[in-house]
């Protein structure tokens, strides 16, 4: 079944497009909103930009617990596939993990984070909870659980074959890759993936927006 | 900057990034400031969130079986928490 995507388009034939990979689980909430400003701040500048959705996750009718990495892998290949002209990816934290078998022009990347560690915050939620409830849990023991069957983590039924692969996997090499994170020699702004309550940050937007369009002209697409 | 106050300033700015306190609110945290159970947006994802970052950020593991309620407790305890995993 296709999943939906969020598409913004430029008025007129576009430079190319930007296909964004969103962070994973939570994270993704977290930045979306600034991810939708950065899209329509690089359709403002002559891209397309396109946020497809992945399976099991936002409006997805695939459940979460039948997916794995290989899954996205695959699915984000997919929508990278039905673009007309080049494509220029841009993965966020550990959009990077899932990005490499597409078939693009050049590839940006932000705050790359290995698999080990999103499932290790995912697993210590779970932790973290269930002592709140007062049941006594381990990372040791849910990783144990996890070998045989789904296990919920921080509101995610996640598959043993999506929880043992997020534990081994790391960004795969790609090229020509931009790769940043934040900061003075990155983009100026805060790690919005991590915060408790959502927030947006126009100016970040617009920093990531201009990055990527740089990025695409010293690739030699114009 | 010594070591300590090097800990304290990657403290405040974690806490800030996690729980978006803002620079004011992160640099005004006493040793007594109350975390888990008093700041509404420090719950248990923005507390697994925390650990996984200390250890990036502080370069230091820190072991299931070390976490209890009260490192979470005050910000003088996550403090002393840290402070004591980094010059181990």
């Amino acid at each position: 079944m296709a999943e939906h995507q969020l598409r913004i388009d430029h008025a007129g034939a576009p430079r190319a497009t930007i296909v964004v990979v969103p962070p994973l689980f939570e994270e993704a909430n977290r930045m979306r909103r600034t991810l939708v400003l950065a899209m329509r701040a690089l359709a403002a500048d002559g891209f397309a930009a396109v946020l497809p959705d992945l399976p099991g996750q936002n409006e997805s009718p695939v459940p979460l617990a039948e997916v794995d990495l290989d899954r996205w892998r695959d699915a984000f290949a997919e929508a990278v596939s039905g673009v007309d002209g080049p494509v220029i990816v841009a993965s966020f934290r550990g959009g990077a993990l899932i990005d490499h078998k597409a078939n693009a022009e050049a590839w940006w990347r932000l705050a790359p984070v290995g698999g080990a560690s999103l499932l290790r915050t995912l697993l210590r939620a779970r932790v973290s909870a269930d002592r709140e409830a007062g049941i006594a849990s381990s990372l040791q023991e849910l990783q144990d659980q996890a070998r045989t069957a789904p296990l919920l983590l921080a509101g995610n039924r996640l598959s043993p074959a999506m929880i043992a692969g997020l534990g081994a996997s790391e960004a795969q090499a790609v090229g020509p890759l931009r790769s940043i994170g934040l900061g003075t020699d990155g983009i100026a702004g805060t790690p919005l993936w991590l915060r408790a309550e959502p927030g947006e940050n126009a100016a970040m937007a617009q920093a990531i927006a201009a990055d990527i369009a740089a990025w695409s002209k010293t690739c030699g697409i114009s | 900057m010594t070591q300590a106050n090097s800990v304290d300033a990657t403290l405040r700015t974690l806490l800030a990034d996690v729980l978006g306190l803002g620079e004011e609110r992160a640099a005004a945290l006493t040793e007594d400031s109350g975390l888990f159970g008093e700041l509404p947006e420090f719950d248990s994802m923005a507390v697994a969130t925390v650990l996984t970052e200390m250890e990036d950020r502080l370069g230091i593991i820190i072991d299931d079986d070390e976490v209890d309620g009260e490192i979470f407790e005050t910000y003088g305890n996550l403090l002393a928490f840290s402070l004591r995993k980094v010059t181990d």
